[in-house]
């Protein structure tokens, strides 16, 4: 209990000091959370470069937020920051002119994330997980992928992921559910 | 391949971050942006009052629910002794009973008004074991070991106002030698004066010159040596003189409770009650 209650607190001081145009507290938002965005925006867009700058622009829209005094309260400070790089991906999509699938197997762009303080076995395993993913995740729909990247790769709760979508707690449930079933269902089809 | 085998997968994309150089060149970019557009360094007085707000809106449901939580335990311990008060100590509800009145008792801060209350509730235990008792339909031998248990609980009752009674006055054991030594005083001088049968009228004079804190009456009745001491201590309240109150509440409630003790022992609950709600009226007052 107290440390959820510290953990309310530090959300409610960021969000007021944030309202505040408070320089440090925009820094250690950024800090805290631009690896998580980057990671939601990647596995959505499925490119590299996009990725880089789409996470820039959530930022700087965030700031924009704060200078016009337009930031919306949220559940929490990262559910915030979701909503806006979810609506920043659709403004992409939007003027890109197509909603392209999310592919993370563009051979041009040949992605280097993993980690370098990894082993080499952790390597590998974690290739073939990428690998997995990036065959599987672009034929799920799109707000299947979606939860799923904020659930299981990004640890949001559920209550979050509901503020984010914009449906109950029940109906995230149900969509996890459902889109981890068509998940595993895509995998095994590939392992027969 | 189970769920959480696709679960453990999925987690290990945690590990992926964007490059280096960018995060870093980004976050450059990002600092000198924002330092352009309004962003402002607050003031310590500034920060303190976002702290303290912020202390106090994530903090609102467990206070609030810490209050309720207190109103309930305060109005059900100020209540719940209303409602159990009627319970025997052979009903189910008995064990209700003494947690409300165990609960009114924590919430006495006074501790001389504690004592009073528990010597209160004691006396009406020990009251209502005696009624119960005093029923023939219950006290026989098919409720052997409820009666046992009853009279134990009897016996715990007693010690326990006599306990109370004790912490009401500290100075009980001392005032107690006292008037027994001003007892034997007056019983030894009434050895030296009094006649073959033992029994011996004063004059007022004469009595008020030595044992004027204890008696008040006219003429006084000098018991033989035996009795003398108990006499004493059974004398009624308005008796015994112009002493302290609380010592002769206390040697007058002793005594009566050795009284109700004998009583209680030879079956006689009728008088053990009477006796016990002496000790209460005695309290009250």
């Amino acid at each position: 209990m107290s440390s959820n209650l510290i953990e309310k607190f530090k959300n409610k001081q960021a969000f007021s000091k944030l309202k505040s145009h408070d320089k440090e507290a925009f820094i250690k938002v950024y800090d805290e959370s631009v690896k998580d965005i980057y990671r939601f925006v990647y596995f959505k867009i499925g490119s590299r470069e996009e990725a880089n700058d789409i996470t820039s622009m959530v930022f700087l829209k965030t700031w924009n937020h704060i200078q016009n005094n337009t930031l919306v309260d949220s559940k929490t400070l990262r559910a915030l920051l979701y909503k806006i790089a979810r609506n920043t991906i659709i403004d992409h999509y939007r003027e890109t002119g197509n909603k392209k699938t999310a592919s993370l197997d563009d051979e041009e762009h040949k992605i280097d994330v993993l980690d370098e303080t990894q082993n080499p076995q952790e390597k590998m395993d974690q290739e073939s997980n990428l690998e997995l993913i990036k065959s599987k995740l672009p034929l799920l729909k799109e707000e299947y992928r979606e939860v799923i990247i904020m659930k299981f790769i990004n640890d949001l709760t559920l209550e979050e992921i509901a503020d984010i979508s914009g449906k109950t707690k029940g109906n995230v449930r149900v969509l996890l559910h459902r889109a981890l079933g068509a998940l595993k269902e895509l995998v095994e089809v590939d392992d027969k | 391949m189970t769920d959480k085998d696709l679960i453990a997968k999925l987690n290990s994309l945690k590990n992926i971050s964007p490059d280096q150089n960018w995060l870093a060149s980004n976050r450059e970019l990002l600092v000198s942006q924002i330092s352009n557009s309004g962003a402002l360094k607050l003031s310590a007085w500034r920060v303190f009052i976002i702290n303290f707000n912020s202390f106090a809106k994530a903090a609102s449901r467990p206070a609030y629910a810490l209050g309720a939580f207190v109103l309930i335990l305060i109005t059900g311990s100020l209540f719940s002794h209303q409602v159990f008060s009627s319970a025997k100590p052979n009903d189910s509800l008995y064990i209700a009973r003494i947690i409300s009145e165990k609960a009114k008792l924590n919430t006495m801060f006074n501790s001389d008004e504690r004592n009073k209350l528990a010597v209160q509730f004691a006396t009406e235990h020990a009251q209502d074991i005696s009624v119960i008792l005093s029923d023939p339909q219950f006290n026989n031998d098919n409720n052997k070991d409820q009666v046992a248990k009853l009279n134990e609980s009897f016996n715990e009752e007693i010690k326990s106002v006599k306990t109370h009674i004790s912490y009401l006055n500290p100075k009980t054991t001392t005032s107690d030698n006292k008037n027994s030594n001003d007892a034997s005083g007056t019983v030894s001088m009434a050895n030296s004066l009094k006649d073959d049968s033992g029994v011996e009228l004063f004059e007022e004079e004469n009595l008020n010159q030595n044992i004027t804190p204890a008696v008040n009456t006219t003429s006084v009745l000098i018991m033989p040596t035996n009795l003398a001491s108990s006499a004493t201590a059974t004398l009624p309240i308005d008796k015994v003189g112009e002493g302290n109150g609380e010592e002769k509440i206390t040697i007058n409630a002793d005594s009566i409770l050795e009284e109700v003790k004998q009583l209680f022992e030879k079956k006689d609950y009728n008088k053990a009650v009477d006796k016990l709600k002496e000790v209460d009226e005695m309290i009250k007052n």
